[in-house]
């Protein structure tokens, strides 16, 4: 059988790849387009893929899509960074703003499991005061969660991915004690050591979603460090080798190449199914409920493409919240070399971090906070990064290059605030499909450039106390989506409520990244993950209690009194 | 030779060596015997129990020479892997084929009478331990985060040298038991020879068990099995103490069947480490690497050879009531 990941379905006939053998299947439930499924979810990322795999185990018919390939890592990936680019989301898209970012490798992926088959596997709690930022520390906006409950679901997802993590973690509150250990550190790790101890702040190694030890058909980590570019091993636990095999075994139907266009609504308001394209062919899949799970920039493309005459502006999107409030997290660097070979490329990039700035809350100018950690660019991004960033070419940059080995470099992960005017709409260009482009337009406000300037300055000094020399600063890289669909207790400023249930159709859900009303200072994955838990728990409840077909505005009552969120953390 | 080059040789020779030790350590000795009592014969008989005492020092022998093959093999991997960066990490390797080659040497030597190169060789071994230990102890306190989980579990390992330390402390107390064929009852020092090998022993045991701990916990205890050299090892440490405190002249039937089971479980860990090994990317196709990768192979029968000592003493207990 001519088995090509990118351009032939992969899962179907009964069978999906078995992504811990070289052409192996497992086998794989399906559903008629004619058989109304409980769930459609479109994306299988780290909130589709942890959403499809709670539900099927919780006993609902379940139909997840993904626009990409399905890959079995141990076969399909290369340590090649040019070929991996088949991992990235590189439909057209048109950026702008006075800050446009920059799309692709760095930001979104399109394969079964979405961006984690090449996240950089850093899977960090928020602080607790973040849920309730607006009313505890005075900018951004309030989560409709509990920060105690996010607790056990953080738990959960920990445990979930055998998070290799540090015995004991430095900042907020007790949390029970990572399921694998951390990892040795690299020479780049140990110099954000020995600069955060220079400057008498903490530090420590970054908890991490790549396995440590064995675990069942799962290879350690080797530390050649191919990470971003996706893992070969299978020591890093994305949604491709943790929810989505375990979605399957429980009864999901996981369809590859299949772009969702389009989410009927029917006569009574309420959404039908989806209107998807594989094969070279349109198709409908009906359903009882839809869950959108395409990440910042797809999911409110896909909500605002969807639109009827019922919804002109979209679907869910009566607060014309949709798309709005886009943040991106600002990934600003220093960098510089040692006298000793550093290889910062080896191992997992970011082996040791300090969220100092992130508890911090003295001698700051800024709302917000930041973690910064090591890094380990591969060598074709580092000539890209020299040659954009750093503006070398010719002779100076292959001069540059010879220093590779001794590169060592700080990068934060920055709170950057919502803002209505960055946002997600349609532009009138269509894509591969006939589906109109999103246009993203992104502007970074005064806030964002007071915490970018406060990290380039404290990561400057680090890095030399360090003991690194000739530092430069990349000044402009950003990373991670959230936002465009944001929860909250109030239908006229949130498009979500808590449980992830549109307010406007109670049949449509949206869990992924987008729902987030503020991002904090650490990388996201791991939030989306635990929101996803939840989410499957409340649903269940609700299947439980007949509450399903209800609407969201009567039936969004937290199931625990706690809303006081933010008392006794410091 | 190139530098690389030689570190293979030295590194293959060292593992080599010590495998054929471990091997001619646990081989039955057949017609042993036979030599022992001809040899035995001709010499003089002054001390009540000479062949008590000689039985027991060459059993002491041997269990000083697995440990010193253990070592030998675990160096010789772990200071290959560390590419021998520090001229050094090249002692060990030596130090216990030396302390190898006098245990074996001691276990067919029927003579009641300490051997002074023995002797010196492992005193030498005891001295190695324990410089290797603070060498360790400054590898791990000298980097960033100094004394700290990170730096335990990737450090050089602290407890590692004192294998070695052990191994010389063992042979020496066998030369010492030895020594005393011809004097009334087996002593060290003035103090009961048994018993306290069977103390040094136990504390043996309890160390190398805190090594396999604070390794294994590194691997998160990922497989049950994990869990066993944490808990049998301090069980028969516990029955060897108790042993020691009073047990002169009794058979302690089930601290030496304990000691049998330690015994197993030193080679099983072996079968265990292979199985760990082949769960690394590649398995075992990919040796070369993940021998150096997975859990140390030659690590576990370190246990087999304090377990076989706990049986000399043990031995040496039950035959000598005042041993
Ligand atoms: C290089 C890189 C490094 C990162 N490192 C980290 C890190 O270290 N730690 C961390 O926490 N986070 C990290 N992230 C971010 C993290 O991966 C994302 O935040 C997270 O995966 C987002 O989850 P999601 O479910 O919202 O979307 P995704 O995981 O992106 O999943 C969305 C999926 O939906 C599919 N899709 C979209 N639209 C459609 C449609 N219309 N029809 C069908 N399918 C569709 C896409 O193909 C994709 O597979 C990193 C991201 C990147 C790109
Ligand atoms: S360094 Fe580890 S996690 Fe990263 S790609 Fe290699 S094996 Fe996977």
């Amino acid at each position: 059988m001519y088995d090509d990941a990118l351009h032939m379905p992969r899962a179907r006939q009964g069978q999906a790849p078995d992504v811990f053998r070289p052409g192996g299947w497992v086998p794989m439930r399906e559903y008629r387009n004619d058989e109304p499924v409980d769930f459609v979810i479109v994306g299988t990322g780290a909130g589709g893929g942890t959403l499809a795999c709670k539900l099927a185990e919780y006993g609902f018919s379940v139909v997840a899509f993904d626009a990409g390939p399905y890959f079995r890592p141990l076969e399909d990936f290369a340590s090649d960074e040019a070929e991996q680019t088949k991992l990235y989301w590189t439909d057209d898209r048109i950026v702008d703003g006075a800050n446009p970012l920059q799309l692709g490798s760095n930001n979104s992926g399109k394969a079964v499991g979405g961006s984690t088959v090449h996240f950089a596997m850093v899977s960090l709690r928020f602080r607790p005061e973040w849920f309730k930022s607006r009313t505890v520390l005075g900018y951004g906006a309030d989560w409709p969660l509990d920060w105690r409950e996010m607790w056990d679901y953080y738990t959960e997802v920990e445990q979930a991915l055998k998070i290799s993590g540090p015995v004991t973690y430095p900042w907020g509150p007790p949390r029970p004690r990572y399921p694998y250990r951390a990892h040795p550190l690299n020479a780049a790790a140990r110099a954000l050591a020995k600069g955060c101890e220079a400057l008498g702040i903490d530090w420590t190694e970054t908890p991490l979603a790549t396995i440590s030890a064995p675990r069942g058909l799962a290879h350690p980590c080797v530390y050649r460090g191919f990470c971003v570019t996706g893992c070969s091993t299978n020591a890093k636990q994305s949604a491709l080798v943790t929810w989505i095999p375990r979605a399957l075994a429980a009864g999901a139907e996981i369809r590859d190449l299949a772009m969702v266009g389009r989410i009927e609504v029917d006569d009574n308001g309420l959404v039908s199914g989806v209107h998807y394209h594989r094969d070279d062919g349109w198709h409908f899949q009906r359903a009882r409920n839809v869950v959108v799970a395409g990440y910042a920039i797809e999911t409110p493309r896909l909500l605002l493409n969807s639109a009827t005459d019922r919804y002109r502006d979209g679907l869910a999107n009566s607060s014309g919240l949709v798309g709005k409030n886009l943040m991106t997290q600002s990934n600003q660097a220093v960098w510089g070399v040692m006298d000793d070979e550093v290889r910062s490329y080896k191992g997992p990039p970011s082996l040791a971090i300090t969220e100092h700035w992130n508890y911090a809350d003295k001698g700051k100018d800024f709302f917000g906070g930041y973690a910064y950690m090591s890094q380990g660019p591969l060598p074709q991004l580092w000539a890209n990064t020299q040659a954009s960033a750093h503006g070398l070419w010719g002779g100076p940059l292959v001069e540059e290059m010879k220093n590779y080995n001794h590169v060592v470099g700080l990068k934060i992960v920055g709170e950057m605030l919502p803002q209505e005017t960055s946002r997600v709409t349609l532009a009138d260009e269509v894509d591969q499909y006939g589906l109109r482009i999103p246009r993203v337009t992104y502007s970074w406000c005064d806030n964002d450039k007071r915490l970018i300037d406060h990290s380039l300055k404290f990561m400057s000094r680090a890095l030399q106390a360090a003991g690194a020399k000739d530092l430069w600063i990349q000044e402009d890289d950003t990373c991670h989506l959230n936002g465009t669909a944001r929860m909250g207790d109030d239908a006229g400023t949130s498009v979500v409520n808590a449980d992830c249930r549109s307010w406007d159709i109670p049949n449509l859900w949206i869990c992924d990244g987008s729902v987030f009303p503020t991002v904090g200072g650490v990388n996201p994955s791991l939030t989306i993950q635990a929101i996803a838990c939840r989410t499957a728990d409340r649903i269940r409840a609700m299947a439980r209690r007949g509450e399903l077909n209800r609407s969201a505005r009567r039936s969004s009552a937290p199931i625990s009194a706690t809303t006081d969120a933010t008392a006794s953390t410091a | 030779m190139s530098r690389a080059v030689e570190r293979d040789v030295l590194a293959g020779a060292g593992l080599a060596l010590s495998v054929l030790a471990a091997a001619a350590v646990l081989a039955p000795k057949a017609g042993s015997s036979r030599i022992r009592s001809q040899r035995i014969a001709a010499l003089p008989r002054s001390g009540p129990q000479p062949r008590t005492a000689v039985r027991a020092a060459r059993r002491l022998n041997g269990a000083a020479g697995m440990l010193a093959a253990s070592v030998l093999a675990d160096s010789s991997v772990e200071h290959y892997r560390g590419s021998f960066k520090n001229r050094a990490m090249y002692t060990p390797l030596v130090v216990s084929a030396l302390t190898l080659a006098t245990s074996l040497h001691g276990t067919s030597d029927m003579r009641p009478l300490a051997h002074r190169l023995r002797d010196g060789c492992y005193l030498l071994a005891a001295a190695t331990g324990l410089l290797g230990t603070g060498f360790h102890f400054y590898n791990v306190t000298k980097k960033v985060g100094g004394f700290s989980w990170q730096n335990l579990f990737y450090g050089a390992p602290l407890g590692a040298p004192m294998a070695i330390l052990l191994s010389g402390l063992l042979g020496f107390c066998s030369e010492r038991v030895r020594e005393t064929a011809r004097s009334p009852r087996p002593e060290m020092f003035g103090l009961p020879a048994a018993r306290t090998i069977a103390a040094v022993t136990g504390a043996g045991l309890l160390g190398t068990s805190g090594e396999a701990g604070l390794l294994h916990f590194r691997g998160a205890f990922h497989n049950p099995f994990m869990a066993v050299p944490v808990t049998l090892p301090p069980i028969g440490a516990a029955l060897l103490f108790n042993a020691a405190a009073r047990g002169q002249g009794r058979a302690h039937p089930f601290t030496r069947a304990w000691m049998w089971l330690l015994t197993a479980m030193g080679l099983a860990g072996v079968g265990f480490h292979a199985y760990g090994v082949s769960r690394n990317m590649g398995g075992w196709r990919n040796w070369s690497q993940n021998v150096l990768n997975g859990p140390p192979l030659p690590a576990p029968p370190s246990f087999t050879g304090l377990a076989l000592a706990g049986l000399a003493a043990l031995g040496l207990m039950r035959e000598h009531r005042d041993a």
